[in-house]
């Protein structure tokens, strides 16, 4: 098992009364697996990746259960620990390719970013390394958008940019939240292609969260249903979509709409 | 059909009066007329003529090449002044703006107890306290200048650790210094720019109030403040031995402003 999340539960402190938005959340991912979260907003699917990814480190938030990646827990482990998996094993994407990319620096600059930190390679091979990641998320003219800055590139673009930041270290698992929320119906199918295609090739496991059902099915082996911190559901892609057990669930299946891409 | 951009006046005019400024203090480094300091007995208060463009104070020194003494001095005190502010200023708002808590409180509120003083009278404190001298108004006013720095810079950090290039650059493994000043600080530039004409402007001010006061720059070296407070006695004999120290003074501050409005309208 590459990744397992026991019981985790989250809490704020920063008001008078201690908030609690994730409740006992389970989890596992095998290498190579892609798993879907799916629930409306508020359900405590984003926490839960952030916490995997070590984002949530406000001091005022607590944190129990255990996240184990290859055996070590992330919650406790030190964090220059947590560090040297940050980007190199785990990595993630976020919704709005608009934010998510430094607008004052290049590029390539930022596709390089990991390597710059992780590895001691020299300007040359990481340009190349980037210029061949830069290929595998299908962007054309990688040379030219290399030295590009993040304003003179479309949504998709933006996206695929920030996928190949997440991806140049082959990291093994990768985390999309919401990736294609943020862009139209035809550039969300190339990337849920390109997902599709970096999972067979680079044997990435990919933890996918969206509220489009119909994206979850398209792309994943296994899906969580999530509502108000809890997990509902928990089971195989067809299982889930053929025989709900939860009302919610079947609601949410309905609520697709009928026509077919 | 072009869309034709209206020209940044403020930019432009703010940049050629400027560039003429810098160029006057430059040229002094290597060439005066005159030695600003050398008296001659025989042209006190001589008036504007070919030989003495400014004309000649009371002690017979050319006006023209101390205006131009003057304007080094001033604008090396305003350098250094705005690079003290500038660096302490982003240090501080740096940290506190990123990591916020008890360390922002503490910082923070000295920050507005020093902001509260005007600057020119926390300057005097210090000068007080380390003697007059071009090194020491400009430590002095460098700390003046700090808080208005640090806040800027603090709300800066305050906008951008929140946003997502930060999150995945801190997944990406970054430490926090280098997400600080790698990722976070070039996107504070274009505020930062014009907040530091800005500075410069003041900087050119409070030097000369402080040189009028007589605690600035020492004599012999010349600043235009103090050539400005000498003058005020000949002020009706010798018209020209203020107008022309106030004029420079002026078109400095009048430069750095319209610079920097010029550069905020840039960035927009």
């Amino acid at each position: 098992m590459l990744l397992e999340v026991k019981d985790l539960n989250i809490e704020f402190h920063d008001h008078l009364t201690p908030e609690t938005v994730v409740y006992d959340f389970n989890l596992s991912l095998k290498e190579g697996e892609i798993v879907g979260i799916v629930g409306e907003s508020g359900s405590g699917k984003t926490m839960s990746a952030l916490a995997i990814a070590g984002l949530l480190n406000r001091k005022d938030m607590k944190k129990s259960g255990e996240i184990l990646f290859d055996g070590k827990d992330l919650l406790t482990c030190k964090r220059s620990e947590l560090r040297s998996y940050q980007g190199n094993d785990i990595s993630m994407i976020f919704q709005e390719p608009m934010t998510s990319l430094n607008p004052v620096k290049k590029i390539g600059a930022q596709v390089e970013e990991s390597l710059k930190i992780h590895t001691n390679l020299t300007k040359e091979e990481r340009y190349q390394k980037a210029i061949s990641i830069l290929n595998d998320v299908e962007i054309k003219d990688p040379e030219s958008v290399y030295h590009k800055y993040p304003h003179q590139l479309s949504g998709g673009m933006r996206q695929r940019v920030m996928i190949a930041s997440a991806m140049i270290l082959e990291p093994k698992i990768l985390i999309a939240d919401e990736p294609t929320t943020a862009l139209d119906v035809t550039i969300q199918a190339q990337i849920i292609k390109l997902l599709k295609k970096l999972n067979k090739q680079k044997k990435t496991s990919i933890l996918f969260i969206s509220h489009d059902l119909s994206l979850v099915r398209t792309l994943c082996h296994r899906a969580i249903v999530m509502k108000q911190g809890y997990i509902l559901e928990e089971g195989n892609i067809e299982e889930i979509f053929e025989h709900p057990k939860e009302a919610y669930t079947k609601q949410l299946i309905e609520a697709i709409p009928a026509l077919e891409l | 059909m072009t869309i034709k951009k209206k020209p940044n006046y403020n930019f432009i005019i703010g940049s050629i009066l400027t560039g003429l400024i810098v160029a006057l203090a430059l040229v002094s480094l290597v060439y005066t007329p005159y030695d600003p300091d050398a008296m001659d007995a025989a042209n006190k208060f001589a008036g504007i003529s070919l030989k003495h463009p400014m004309g000649c104070d009371n002690f017979g020194r050319d006006i023209f090449s101390r205006v131009m003494e003057g304007t080094k001095n001033t604008l090396f005190v305003a350098l250094g002044t705005v690079a003290i502010g500038t660096v302490f200023g982003i240090l501080l708002g740096a940290f506190t703006g990123y990591f916020g808590g008890i360390l922002d409180e503490i910082l923070m509120r000295i920050n507005d107890a020093i902001f509260a003083f005007p600057s020119i009278l926390l300057a005097l404190v210090i000068v007080s306290l380390l003697g007059s001298g071009k090194y020491n108004v400009m430590i002095a006013l460098g700390i003046a200048f700090i808080p208005s720095f640090a806040r800027i810079v603090r709300a800066e950090f305050l906008k951008n650790r929140e946003l997502d290039y930060v999150k995945s650059a801190r997944l990406m493994g970054a430490g926090s210094l280098r997400i600080m000043f790698v990722h976070i600080l070039p996107n504070t530039f274009s505020v930062l720019a014009s907040s530091v004409m800005i500075g410069f402007n003041n900087a050119v001010l409070a030097e000369a109030g402080m040189s009028f006061l007589g605690i600035g720059v020492q004599p012999p070296d010349a600043s235009l403040g103090r050539m400005l407070s000498e003058a005020q006695t000949y002020l009706f004999s010798t018209p020209s031995y203020a107008f022309f120290p106030g004029l420079v003074i002026i078109l400095m501050v009048l430069g750095f402003s319209l610079l920097s409005e010029g550069i905020s309208q840039k960035s927009v």
